[in-house]
């Protein structure tokens, strides 16, 4: 039985496809997120009309277009994780390097969207919304530079198991995004 | 390794996650550049339901989650829903002044 489970030995973690640790990262971060999204909800609440008028600062186009580049990186590193099964080394190095391009590209736009902002003399300090709107997306942010540097890590040390842990982050990057861009930009 | 989703898979779910992020960027009204109204109850809850089948999604094929036991797959979407249930609870509360 435990020769078909895919970590074997590793208990209730046995049956989770990929490295156990790092779901039990997804999870954590899930969590912390979770917790950040409850408070900016608590505090949405308290003003409405607050964080309505300062929704209208932010430009929701640009927040879409990031969703659609950040997705579609997800597939690159996907495919990346098929190719490297089979064992096509440069097929899954193209994938990762497209991954990488994708996600440098959502950075610049992240970078024309807080220098807009910034100029506009929107910062942090402005209201409580934009202290959780740069809190809330650097701190994503910062995940994605992260995961660009791990993808850079398995491009150059690239085994299965390795592609297969820095995949599951870069989704859970993915995941992460596809809760914040809603909650930030389009509900009001 | 796991049994992967497989080339056809992954690119229909990317295909369903990009027609889901122009739903819930259409529902959201983002054509209105100078008239910006609140969104309808439909249209905040539209964009509430293609948020969790995206989320869904990206869990089941691209984090390839459905191979894992029914309690793992559970665990990760319940609590993609208890968020989006905060998130909808504070939307709500402050749209009707629940919090006073």
């Amino acid at each position: 039985m435990s020769r078909d489970l895919p970590n074997p030995g590793w208990g209730p973690l046995s049956t989770l496809p990929g490295n156990p640790l790092m779901w039990v990262l997804i999870l954590s971060e899930m969590l912390v997120f979770t917790a950040f999204f409850a408070l900016y909800a608590g505090q949405r609440a308290l003003d409405p009309a607050l964080f309505n008028a300062s929704q209208q600062q932010l430009d929701p186009l640009l927040g879409g277009l990031n969703t659609l580049v950040l997705l579609t990186s997800g597939l690159c590193v996907a495919l990346a994780v098929e190719a490297i099964s089979v064992g096509r080394m440069q097929r899954t190095r193209l994938w990762l390097g497209a991954a990488m391009l994708l996600g440098l590209l959502f950075c610049g736009i992240k970078l024309i969207e807080y220098t807009d902002k910034f100029s506009a003399g929107l910062t942090p300090e402005t209201n409580a919304f934009f202290g959780f709107y740069y809190g809330l997306t650097a701190f994503h942010f910062a995940h994605v530079l992260f995961g660009l540097a791990l993808l850079g890590l398995v491009s150059w040390r690239t085994s299965t198991e390795n592609v297969e842990t820095a995949a599951a982050f870069w989704h859970m990057v993915d995941l992460i995004w596809i809760l914040l861009y809603p909650l930030i930009y389009l509900l009001r | 390794m796991t049994a992967l989703p497989g080339t056809r898979r992954l690119f229909i779910t990317w295909v369903m996650l990009m027609g889901l992020t122009g739903v819930s960027m259409v529902s959201a009204r983002l054509d209105q550049t100078t008239d910006w109204q609140t969104l309808s109850l439909w249209s905040v809850a539209l964009v509430l339901v293609a948020t969790a089948f995206k989320a869904h999604r990206v869990l089941m094929v691209y984090l390839n989650l459905r191979a894992a036991t029914p309690a793992w797959k559970g665990i990760f979407i319940g609590l993609i829903l208890v968020t989006l249930a905060l998130i909808a609870a504070g939307y709500l509360a402050g749209r009707f002044n629940l919090m006073g």
